[in-house]
């Protein structure tokens, strides 16, 4: 199971690798799922990490003392159930299954776990139930 | 040629019991056999016996059964479909200011609106936007909201005559206050509605929803197996004054809807693409906005979606059989969106298909999204059957009956 992090940098650390030290000192497996880099030199990144839960903490907190700001992302996509009617346009749109049916009830289901932010499913929800927190 | 309505009297007056339960009537100038009468089980409804299934509900009881004792044991099937209906719109009528104004250029929350009818009339087309919009909020969410009984800013302007001599107004309505506001949706309930995918190598955004580049995703949107005309696919039951649920509360079938059609490929005696329509209307006072929604679709612009059900009187086997149709025996065709024109069928797939998230077209998986509600239609067919088992809604006899035989004209580009 992959835990998915936000690392912000800064134009002083924009140039470290992260997924170096993932990879060297961790023996963690990085997965790049969106990098943006600002024209001030800062930007973020965000990384889904497969590995040891202990390690994956160390890691952070190695990653801290570098000077990167690291959040898990754990409700990253947010839905307004008051908003969604269950159409499942969004279903179709997501490149890795996030939103599937209920097939007992039809509801639109949502699994946090799959998302990997790419923000696809946002313009292609009709009532705007969506929401990207990064 | 002698009306339906003379041949039924007539009939009435020389076979007054034509049959042991049974009775005929004229339709078109075609003779209906039914095992039950609209009047029988209105009176099934009245004294709350009556037997009502969903559209869904009834496919494994016509299995196990067979439509003859299945015909016999149910009264109403109920149907429902809740999705995207552009052609879509209230009629409102604010009441008159003092002093009175014409109204001529008419704005509610900054949508412009008709200011072509009557002095304090107006039209709330769904698709309408703000002035220089295209999207957003829009028509639909302007009806939307009234159904809320929330406050609207009313905006107008007008000429100023002799009679209404005021030039401008700029006010606050509820729904609760103005005089009138009932739906009239000129084309409701398509009979069905081709796949929408994009063979492009970029995004498109169409009235069917995001459609990725080559063929990642494809759209569709009918209920299927719980839609009304796909259950009644020759409108045996469904004509002019077929009262239905419509936005949460009491409507009427009123005419054929635009674009309707009957020249349509069938599989399994149902249309494979859109054909029939119904134009529907209801008093908005009534309805709930959680069955009349406003949607922003991204690049096409603004739409409503309006929860339709529809009761089907089980008046023989024939309407019995139509009504156990399920998923996989409805068909639609896939047509590429990206093709400005002529858009071929590339392949035809059932909502059984459709509906498991997947299907494959040339040993590629293309992942499917509904643009219509399912759980809404299953929601909305449900409320209907409470409806009737509590006697609380009666069915009515339709007082005309719609075309068998329509084929769609093409807009004529001429210089004069």
């Amino acid at each position: 199971m992959d835990r998915k992090y936000k690392i912000e940098f800064e134009e002083a650390n924009v140039q470290e690798s992260v997924a170096y030290i993932l990879v060297s000192e961790f023996d963690l497996k990085p997965n790049v799922l969106k990098a943006e880099i600002s024209a001030d030199g800062s930007g973020i990144m965000i990384v889904s990490l497969v590995g040891d839960d202990a390690k994956l903490d160390t890691a952070v907190d190695r990653l801290r003392q570098e000077g990167f700001v690291v959040n898990e992302m754990v409700k990253h996509i947010s839905r307004d159930e008051a908003l969604c009617w269950n159409c499942g346009a969004c279903i179709s749109i997501c490149p890795v299954g996030t939103f599937s049916f209920d097939e007992k009830t039809w509801e639109v289901l949502l699994d946090n776990s799959k998302c990997i932010s790419c923000g696809a499913c946002l313009n292609a929800c009709s009532v705007h139930a969506l929401d990207l927190h990064i | 040629m002698i009306p339906d309505r003379v041949l039924n009297i007539l009939i009435r007056i020389f076979f007054p019991i034509t049959y042991i339960n049974h009775e005929i009537f004229i339709l078109n100038r075609q003779v209906i056999w039914m095992s039950k009468t609209y009047e029988q089980i209105n009176e099934r409804i009245r004294s709350g016996k009556a037997v009502v299934y969903t559209a869904e509900e009834v496919i494994d009881l016509v299995r196990s059964k067979g439509a003859e004792k299945a015909a016999e044991e149910v009264d109403v099937v109920t149907t429902g479909t809740f999705g995207a209906m552009c052609s879509s719109g209230a009629f409102v009528n604010f009441g008159h200011a003092s002093p009175p104004i014409r109204m001529t250029d008419i704005r509610l929350n900054e949508v412009v609106v008709d200011g072509g009818l009557a002095a304090v009339d107006t039209y709330i087309g769904a698709t309408a936007t703000a002035q220089g919009k295209t999207g957003g909020y829009g028509g639909a969410h302007v009806i939307e909201d009234l159904i809320a009984h929330k406050r609207i800013h009313l905006q107008a302007t007008g000429p100023g005559t002799d009679c209404y001599v005021r030039r401008d107004i700029d006010t606050w309505i509820t729904i609760d206050d103005i005089n009138d506001a009932f739906l009239f949706n000129p084309r409701n309930c398509y009979q069905n509605y081709s796949i929408a995918t994009n063979t492009s190598s970029r995004t498109i955004y169409t009235y069917m929803g995001k459609l990725l580049p080559k063929m990642k995703n494809a759209s569709y949107s009918s209920a299927g197996q719980l839609s009304p005309l796909l259950n009644d696919p020759h409108l045996a039951t469904i004509g002019m004054g077929t009262r239905i649920f419509f936005g949460g509360g009491e409507g009427y079938v009123t005419w054929p809807g635009t674009q309707y059609k009957t020249n349509v490929e069938e599989v399994n005696g149902v249309p494979v693409a859109g054909a029939r329509t119904l134009a529907l209307i209801g008093d908005m006072k009534q309805m709930d906005p959680k069955y009349v929604r406003g949607l922003d679709i991204t690049g096409y612009g603004v739409s409503m979606a309006v929860g339709v059900g529809v009761p089907i009187p089980i008046l023989n086997k024939d309407i019995m059989e139509r009504c156990a149709i399920s998923d996989d025996m409805i068909f639609a065709d896939m047509v590429d969106y990206s093709q400005p024109t002529d858009r071929p069928p590339m392949a035809r797939y059932s909502y059984s298909q459709l509906r498991s998230g997947r299907v494959e077209y040339q040993g590629k998986t293309i992942r499917t999204s509904a643009l219509s509600s399912y759980h809404g239609a299953r929601e909305i067919a449900n409320k209907l059957k409470d409806w009737i088992e509590h006697g609380e809604f009666l069915l009515n006899q339709p007082v005309m009956s719609f075309p068998k035989d329509i084929k769609l004209n093409k807009l004529q580009e001429r210089r004069c």
